[in-house]
């Protein structure tokens, strides 16, 4: 990490902009890039401040217009597109709901309602994703989509803070796996960006929250105040997250996390299905003018979901210009019913974060809710009946909570303290899904379970389960089904050299370690037994070392290997962990 | 003439709450816990630990968790809780960088063993620690030496009533002595002079401080009676502090010395039980494998062996 950046003497009265030239050379940026819009915050060397794009706007729609030769995004300043045209097919949006996932995921053939192409083969490998340009589909990939973004988004920052932009800290949904983790570093490396941080959306939020707790307590002078316990409920467009924290002291320790690809892109959708119920068949042909109608029809649907917001029924009228109009009124109780079923899975996602977080809902202080879809009115009902709570938290804006603790995070990881303690704070964050290792019968057996606080390391004792096994495979897999089939592959090593015993007898010691940055190191290695010295030099490798999200691979393993190689666990008792 | 006094080292490490203290506090204890770490190299190690690759061996000795987070045995989960976050806040890798990481790490683990009921009572059995708690500095040694034979009555001055008259002093030089610090007076000596001169003595204090107590309860009156430091919040607090009523403290430190006592006691029953985990087969297995790795060539040619039977066998089907 670099030296400690110079600080701004508190008592020169310059501007933000002033600052940021000169002190915070090194100063990572937080970004959010949301499945529908996206937003930058930097921390100006007194609060977090909100980059505009040169229409003003703080919140910019997230999307990648290709045209003939070159290709802009929805921060870029040129040119402002209308809805209509972003829904023309030569724009690509919802990258994030895309990035990292396999032609095999109900989310990518759930896309196939958007207007640019999205082609699966159902064999495990990255989708086919094109857009319209000059009436050719052109292909492109979601990472390559998302860079484009990013140097846009890059290149505003750069222009407003007058200086280069290296270091980011971004946001990405608690439901992210590895691999959809390491694609969107891959992506801001293709954007010249490094990231120092990938924080699931409500640690970020829950910074926010232990800063404004610091604040208040040293305004009321109470020290360090006494514990808070919060509950953040982020729902956007493409992923709903739950989280509990408990806060006191500026430092908030994230208890539990949740998580679903699940937001307004599915209750769009729903709605969509609702007024067109031959949806499907109606555009299975896309051309110029179906995709047109389509759009309009998106149009209509995402604004009357907007108005049902605030009011309780909306006069939907719209001809979507091939013959077919759509006229009706839409009903709050009809738009409920509708998506009764994204609704009994926010509840599920906030009782089962209760739950693994050991609280109940008296023990709450503080709801806060935030994200586009936190303005439904059901869904606010539904989150503070689950938490008995009247109203929920206020002082924090919805849509920018997450970008803010961005930006803080950026601060705080860069090394910047602030005089007025408005930057003694740290979010402990947890992990959100259990890892482990495969062992004989193919079960799953986790090393580092889900919640931990990190950076955590942990080991374990495994043991051969052949007589005279000499070399044994490490397969790493992440999630929480006791069968390894229901967890995603991380990657796959062999450890060599393992004393030729009988079965049962040797030693065979995985450690798992996670850092701050979220980085997994697994390390591997045969033991002599009844000792701690190593056989061999240990193998330590970076997770994941797979490229896709498929667990084909360990198909494979088993077909070629069967469990000539398998590890199985020993006996509760002889693991050197007894201490937990 | 030997007058037994405080053990010195003892308050190096009763500074709770002090993060800046706790490094120094590492290398007075590391040594000791080491030992208890290799005794039991198998049972009471703790999750940390390492698995060779760029970190030294060291490094991976456990410390005593309490010690990391700064806070005493006795500490409730909410001061765990407290110190566990003023430390994080020192040390995690978003503020401290990369190297704060390992440091970070043992603060994660040891906060999680502390603050389940269950783990740390498991724990402190591991470590083979008895909790400490308001008397640990207690030696059981007091403060005044004996002339003569044991006897089962001895001299006490209860040094919170005394006025620092010195007259207890005048009369028997030998037996007390004034502890100018404090302006009080104290047994120095027990049967230093005369029983004659002891007696004028007793009689002779206006206020009645001296007493005749069990010889037993000496040491713990006089441990108690001495100001003992005070923990300190940041700034506030701190300095020293003794009992006002000496005899009624003594009682109820006797009391919960017992109850310690008993309570260790069944503990290391318990804890016996848990470290025992291999059966007779398990430790012969164990032997076995150890056996083999020394006769590797040997077992390669059993193996060898193996194979050819396996060939043969099937050869014969």
């Amino acid at each position: 990490m670099a030296e400690q950046p110079y600080m701004v003497a508190s008592d020169s009265e310059t501007t933000g902009d002033d600052k940021s030239q000169s002190a915070f050379h090194d100063l990572a940026i937080g970004i959010e890039v949301g499945t529908s819009k996206c937003s930058i915050a930097v921390w100006n060397g007194a609060r977090v401040e909100l980059l505009r794009n040169t229409r003003k706007q703080k919140a910019m729609r997230s999307f990648v217009m290709f045209k003939d030769d070159m290709s802009s995004g929805g921060a870029s300043n040129e040119t402002a597109y209308e809805e209509k045209e972003i829904l023309s097919g030569s724009a690509i949006f919802n990258m994030k709901r895309l990035i990292g996932r396999a032609d095999t995921d109900p989310i990518v053939h759930a896309s196939k309602s958007l207007p640019f192409v999205v082609q699966t083969l159902g064999i495990g490998v990255k989708p086919f994703i094109a857009a319209l340009v000059n009436n050719v589909w052109k292909s492109t990939t979601p990472e390559e989509v998302l860079a484009i973004f990013l140097v846009e988004l890059k290149t505003t920052a750069e222009v407003q803070l007058k200086r280069l932009i290296r270091n980011v800290v971004l946001t990405i949904p608690v439901s992210f796996n590895r691999f959809q983790q390491i694609r969107v570093e891959r992506a801001c490396a293709m954007a010249g960006l490094h990231v120092l941080r990938l924080m699931p959306e409500p640690a970020a939020v829950a910074l926010l929250y232990a800063q404004q707790q610091q604040q208040q307590s040293l305004h009321e002078s109470m020290g360090s105040g006494c514990e808070k316990v919060a509950l953040i409920f982020n729902m956007g467009a493409g992923y709903c997250d739950v989280a509990t924290t408990a806060t006191a002291g500026g430092v908030s320790q994230i208890k539990a996390m949740q998580g679903f690809t699940l937001g307004g892109e599915d209750i769009l959708k729903n709605v969509l299905y609702h007024l067109l119920p031959n949806f499907d068949s109606l555009y299975s042909i896309r051309d110029t003018n179906k995709i047109r109608s389509m759009g309009l029809l998106r149009i209509a649907a995402q604004d009357a979901i907007h108005k049902l917001s605030t009011q309780s029924s909306v006069q939907i009228n719209v001809d979507l210009g091939d013959g077919t109009k759509v006229q009706r009124v839409l009903h709050q109780s009809e738009f409920e019913e509708v998506n009764r079923n994204v609704f009994e899975i926010c509840e599920k996602l906030i009782k089962l974060c209760l739950a693994d977080s050991k609280l109940a809902a008296e023990d709450i202080n503080d709801v806060i809710l935030v994200g586009g879809c936190s303005r439904i009115p059901k869904i606010r009902s539904l989150v503070l009946g689950l938490c008995e709570k009247e109203k929920e938290y206020e002082g924090m804006d919805a849509l920018e909570a997450a970008v803010t603790g961005a930006a803080l995070e950026g601060a705080v990881a860069s090394g910047i303290t602030d005089p007025s303690g408005s930057l003694d704070m740290l979010t402990i964050q947890a992990t959100p899904l259990s890892l482990g290792i495969r062992v004989h019968g193919g079960g799953f057996v986790p090393i580092i379970q889900r919640n931990t606080a990190i950076p955590v390391r942990k080991s374990m004792i495994f043991t051969t389960a052949q007589d005279g096994q000499t070399e044994a495979l490490i397969v790493v897999y992440e999630g929480d089904g006791k069968m390894v089939e229901e967890n995603h592959l991380m990657g796959y090593f062999k450890v060599t050299a393992i004393p030729p015993v009988l079965k049962g007898t040797a030693e065979i010691s995985v450690c798992m370690d996670i850092d701050a940055a979220n980085t997994l190191r697994v390390f591997a290695g045969a033991m002599m037994p009844g000792t701690d010295r190593a056989v061999s030099p240990f193998f330590e490798v970076r997770m994941p070392t797979l490229d896709d999200g498929h667990g084909w691979c360990a198909q494979a393993l088993v077909k070629t290997h069967g469990s000539a190689l398998d590890l199985t666990t020993i006996p509760k008792e002889l693991q050197p962990q007894k201490v937990q | 003439m030997i007058s037994c006094s405080r053990n010195p080292g003892v308050f190096a490490f009763s500074m709770p709450d002090k993060p800046g203290k706790v490094d120094h506090i590492f290398h007075f204890r590391s040594t000791r816990i080491t030992t208890v770490y290799n005794a039991r190299s198998r049972g009471a190690a703790t999750g940390i630990r390492c698995c060779g690759g760029k970190k030294g061996r060291e490094d991976c000795v456990p410390r005593n968790y309490y010690e990391l987070l700064g806070v005493s045995t006795d500490s409730t989960p909410q001061q765990i809780k407290d110190a566990y976050r003023s430390l994080q806040k020192k040390h995690h890798p978003d503020i401290a960088g990369q190297k704060g990481h390992d440091y970070t790490l043992m603060l994660n683990q040891a906060y999680r063993t502390l603050m389940r009921e269950e783990s740390r009572s498991r724990y402190d059995t591991a470590c083979g620690r008895r909790s400490e708690w308001s008397g640990s500095k207690y030696s059981g040694l007091g403060y005044s030496s004996w002339n003569g034979p044991l006897r089962s009555q001895a001299l006490f001055v209860d040094e919170h009533r005394c006025i620092g008259c010195r007259e207890c002093v005048h009369h028997a030089s030998e037996t007390f002595e004034m502890d100018e610090a404090f302006g009080s007076a104290r047994v120095k000596v027990q049967f230093g002079d005369h029983a004659k001169n002891i007696e004028v003595s007793v009689d002779s204090c206006p206020v009645n401080c001296i007493h005749w107590v069990d010889a037993e309860e000496l040491p713990l009156l006089e441990f108690l009676v001495r100001p003992q430091p005070k923990q300190a919040y940041g700034v506030f607090g701190g300095g020293w502090e003794r009992p006002a009523d000496v005899f009624a403290a003594a009682k109820s430190l006797k009391k919960q010395l017992k109850e310690h006592k008993e309570k260790k006691r069944n503990r290391d029953r318990k804890g016996d039980a848990e470290i025992e985990p291999e059966t007779t087969a398990q430790t012969k297995a164990r032997y076995h494998a150890s056996m083999k790795l020394q006769f590797q060539e040997l077992l390669q040619m059993f193996g060898r062996l193996g194979e050819f039977f396996v060939a043969k066998e099937s050869k014969e089907k």
